[in-house]
This record gives C-alpha cells, sequence and structure tokens, in this order.
C-alpha cells in the first residue's frame, strides 16, 4: 500500500457536505438506540434497527459516497494522471484507496452504530453491531471502489444497485438473497440475539467469510482495471 | 556503447514504429513512426490533430491499437519501472486542488520515491519561478501558475524523457521566454523534451526538430527551418485589391507566375498560385509594368489547418 497516495485519497474524501451528512446519519443512529431501548420488545426492536439502520442504509450509503469517490472523482476530473504517471504498482494503488475508504468509512459506521447499539441496552447486540457493520463496510467498500472505476455515473448507479438489488430483488427468493451483502452481517445480528429477520438465514461461516470476499474481489478489480484503463 | 551504436548514434529515447491509435470509428492518430533522441523536439500540429494522443501514449497512459511506441527501450504501457524516468505535464487544466503547491510538487516527488522530495520540490518550485514557500491550495492560482506548477511536478524526478502538453498556453511572454529558456536548459542537459503546441511561432521559438502532426498523421517532420520552408513553398490562394485587376491578372499569367485567377470584383482579383515565393518576386513589377497601384494582397488560406492539409497532402 503506498502511503502518500493514502493520505492523498483521505483528504480527498472529507469536505464539509460529506461531514454534515455523516452527523446527520449518525444522530438517527443514536436516536434509534434510544427508542429500541423504550421500546416493549428491545431486543427485538434494537436488532431490527442495528439491521435495517446499520448493515441496509448506513454503511452502503456511507461506503457509496466514499468508495465510489476515491479513485471515480479523480477519473472524473482527470486528476488520477498525476498519480497513475508514478512509478508504483496499480495494486499499491488500489490498496491505498481501498485502506482510505475503509479507513473513512469504518470509524464512522462501526463506532457511530456500535455506540447506537450500547444505547439500546442489549448487551448481546454490542459486539455483533461492531462485526456486522465493519464486515458490510468491508464489503461495500470494496464494491463501490470498484463500481468507482468502472462507471462514470457511479453514484447513480451504486444508489440503483442498493435500491434496486440490495432492497428490492434480494427480497425474491432465497438465491436472490444468497447474492445480497446486507443478509450477512444480518444474519451475524440475528444470530447474537436469536431475534429472526427477513433474509438474515445465512451460516455463521458464511457470514463472515462472503463479504470479506466480495470487498477482496472489489480491490482486486479495481487494481486489474487500473492496469487495463486508459487514463485521460 | 556497442560498435553498432558507436556506428549508429546512441539510439532514440522514444521510438513510434507504425503507431495508429483509435476510438471507436474516430482514427485519433493513423500509422505515425518517429524516433525522438535528447534535446527539445516540438510536437506541431492542430488542435485535434494527435498531439496529445501521441503524447498520452508516450507516457503509458493510453495504448496504441497498432503498431509500438517504446520510451527508453521499455513499454510505458506496461513497464511501470520506466515511468520513474518520464515526466509529463498533460494538458487538462484540473489539478489535485485541495494540496498546497507545494504538497503537489512533494506528492510527485514521493511517490517516485527520489531522495531529499521536499528539497527536490523546492528546487522545481523554483525553477518555474513559483515560490516554494507558498502554502495556498491550488484552487487559489491563476492559469499560469497552474501551468508551472505543473510543469514543476514533470520534472521535479529529474526524468529523461519529459513530455510537456501545450505547456506555454496561460503563460504571459515573459514567462514564455523563461520556460523556454528551461525546455533548452533540459535538452542541453541530454534529455528528450516533447513539447506540443498548436502555435507555428511559439514552435518557431523552441529552434528546434519539428514533428508536424496532422489529422492524425506525421504530416513532416525535420528541422524547424525546412518546415518553415516547406510551410512557406505551398500553394496560395491570394486575394488582390488593385485598380486594375485585369490588367494585372494577364500580366501574372504571362510571366507563369499564377495558375488561375478569378475577377472579384471591378478592384478584386483573387489567383492562385504553386510557388508563393516567385509570385511574391513577381507581383511588384508586374504591377508596375501595367501603372497599377497595389492596394492590397492578402492570402485566403494562410491559416494553420490549411498549412497542415497542405503538408498532409504532400
Amino acid at each position: 500500500m503506498n502511503p502518500h497516495i493514502y493520505r492523498v485519497v483521505v483528504r480527498s474524501q472529507i469536505s464539509p457536505g460529506r461531514l454534515l451528512a455523516w452527523a446527520g446519519l449518525s444522530g438517527v443512529a443514536i436516536l434509534l438506540g434510544f427508542v429500541a431501548r423504550a421500546a416493549d420488545d428491545s431486543v427485538s426492536f434494537a436488532t431490527q434497527s442495528m439491521g435495517t439502520f446499520g448493515t441496509n442504509i448506513f454503511a452502503p450509503f456511507i461506503a457509496l459516497t466514499l468508495g465510489s469517490a476515491a479513485l471515480g472523482d479523480l477519473v472524473e476530473d482527470r486528476t488520477l494522471v498525476y498519480i497513475w504517471l508514478r512509478p508504483v504498482p496499480r495494486y499499491s494503488m488500489a490498496t491505498a484507496a481501498f485502506a482510505a475508504v475503509i479507513s473513512v468509512v469504518g470509524p464512522i459506521v462501526v463506532v457511530v452504530m456500535t455506540a447506537a447499539a450500547a444505547v439500546t441496552g442489549v448487551d448481546d447486540l454490542l459486539m455483533a453491531t461492531a462485526a456486522a457493520t465493519a464486515l458490510a463496510v468491508f464489503a461495500y467498500s470494496g464494491l463501490f471502489l470498484a463500481l468507482g472505476l468502472r462507471f462514470k455515473r457511479s453514484l447513480l448507479v451504486g444508489l440503483g444497485y442498493i435500491a434496486i438489488w440490495e432492497l428490492l430483488m434480494s427480497r425474491l427468493g432465497d438465491w436472490f438473497a444468497r447474492l445480497s451483502v446486507r443478509s450477512y452481517p444480518m444474519s451475524i445480528l440475528s444470530d447474537a440475539t436469536g431475534v429472526e429477520m427477513r433474509l438474515a438465514d445465512r451460516s455463521t461461516l458464511a457470514s463472515y467469510i462472503v463479504p470479506v470476499a466480495v470487498g477482496l474481489a472489489g480491490l482486486a478489480y479495481t487494481s486489474w482495471r487500473l492496469t487495463r484503463t486508459e487514463i485521460d | 556503447m556497442s560498435p553498432a551504436q558507436a556506428e549508429h548514434g546512441p539510439p532514440p529515447m522514444v521510438q513510434a514504429t507504425g503507431v495508429s491509435k483509435w476510438f471507436g470509428d474516430l482514427v485519433a492518430v493513423s500509422d505515425v513512426s518517429f524516433s525522438i533522441g535528447a534535446g527539445v523536439t516540438a510536437l506541431l500540429g492542430p488542435n485535434g490533430a494527435g498531439k496529445s494522443t501521441l503524447l498520452r501514449m508516450m507516457c503509458g497512459l493510453a495504448r496504441p491499437s497498432n503498431g509500438s511506441l517504446t520510451v527508453l527501450g521499455k513499454d510505458p504501457r506496461s513497464d511501470v519501472a520506466v515511468l520513474g524516468r518520464i515526466g509529463m505535464a498533460p494538458q487538462q487544466e484540473p489539478l489535485l486542488d485541495y494540496l498546497s503547491g507545494r504538497d503537489f510538487v512533494e506528492l510527485a516527488a514521493k511517490l517516485h520515491q527520489i531522495d531529499h522530495p521536499v528539497e527536490a520540490a523546492r528546487r522545481a518550485i523554483q525553477a518555474v519561478e513559483l515560490d516554494p514557500d507558498d502554502t495556498r491550495r491550488l484552487s487559489t492560482y491563476s492559469k499560469g501558475m497552474r501551468q508551472r506548477i505543473k510543469l514543476a511536478q514533470a520534472v521535479v524526478h529529474d526524468p529523461v524523457v519529459i513530455a510537456l502538453d501545450e505547456p506555454l498556453t496561460g503563460l504571459d511572454p515573459r514567462q514564455r521566454r523563461e520556460m523556454i529558456a528551461l525546455f533548452h536548459r533540459l535538452g542541453a542537459e541530454g534529455k528528450c523534451v516533447i513539447v506540443s503546441s498548436h502555435v507555428l511561432d511559439e514552435v518557431e521559438r523552441f529552434g528546434s526538430r519539428v514533428l508536424v502532426i496532422a489529422q492524425g498523421r506525421l504530416a513532416a517532420e525535420g528541422d524547424f527551418r525546412e518546415i518553415r520552408n516547406l510551410m512557406d513553398d505551398r500553394p496560395l490562394r491570394i486575394s488582390i485589391r488593385t485598380d486594375q485587376p485585369r490588367a494585372l491578372a494577364i500580366t501574372l499569367l504571362d510571366r507563369g507566375v499564377i495558375s488561375g485567377c478569378r475577377l472579384e470584383s471591378e478592384d478584386a482579383l483573387v489567383v492562385d498560385t504553386s510557388d508563393p515565393t516567385a509570385f511574391r518576386r513577381a507581383v511588384a513589377p508586374a504591377a508596375r509594368e501595367r501603372d497599377a497601384s497595389l492596394l492590397e494582397m492578402r492570402p485566403l488560406d494562410d491559416d494553420l489547418e490549411s498549412v497542415f492539409r497542405y503538408l498532409v497532402g504532400q
């Protein structure tokens, strides 16, 4: 991983608008924690909330905005040339960008959602939420990093993917659900509290392995794409 | 140096052999071959001629659709290591605007893993006449400053081959002089400096070897003076305003310096000449002979595009 590229990508990701959006979403997450704590069936409500909001909305949307922009913005504004022209192995560039996305998205999503889980007062949910959101962040970051390099309007493509594939198509049957990233971290939450959730019926092993594999596949594609793509 | 090299001179630093590049149906570069050695070489051609595409291929940013292009004997597209010996200032304006100029050049130095990147960045920034202590973001830079910081990042790692795409755009005359002097210094140090431009006079000031690119093809190459002569000697269509257009046309036809003419109005004539030099010598004596007043002479196809079209036809 190239530390200089890592720093440039991290720096390019932080903007006042994004900070404001992250703060807003974080506020919603913590609020949900308090609502769950006050609910009659707080375990069920908390598990559903952490799953629905944390792994279905918070993690993918934050990963999308930053992952797709990490290299995608450099392609779009034609500044990737200033990184690409250097004698740096392409996998090292991809790894640096991936690490930059993870290191920004990770703390936002994992820390905020784990804090929200702590607020619910459901002890079993604490570590499960940390693990589930961390895995979701890893998978979505790799996926959207690759998406940013592959598509011109990657933010729109990513939104379409989340809305159509992750939120709609995954409900059509077990095979569709298996191809949906969110079903794996949700299964971790379901396993931890015993609360049944739709789509959350993946095996424990798969719940951990598949998100990691998705993230690494996205990273591998990004590396390959960097060697193949023509830089404008 | 091998005996073969001693006999034929040093190997070229950039070698293109039958290089073509197309984007779908659009042919950007067509079957171009050349070799470039140390010194300043100008890549001259109108906008859209394929200069930038050639430079991009030289720097490995794009792959030739056909043919081969090597830099220092390596394929810059597949050999990442050779990029360490290439510097490029691309044509596009956007920079990493959230960085300061110093950070931008330092980043280039660090990515090239050179020793003492901070000092190298200072030297490069000073070489392009910017302030190395300026901590302002690039987003605040003027167009001329942006051009110069692009040059600084291109030379910070002391590359052997330097590709500069329209580097003088946005610079004032004094800055242009300084930059051209810098190109010459780099060329004199044995570096291969390739500078693209669509401005004929600018290239003339490089006083260098020229590759003329037009419509994706190599239209001409050689010393600038040869190219200039070739351009000056091309057929021309000239509009002449005179009080005696008919008489002047007859005399010029009799002298064989024009190949055709057309009377435009009672005081205007358009002539075609395939020998502009002979025409220029003959027109004033012809007017004197007919006691005609020459009110105005104006070439109708003297724009750069027509010059390049002619060279392509040759």
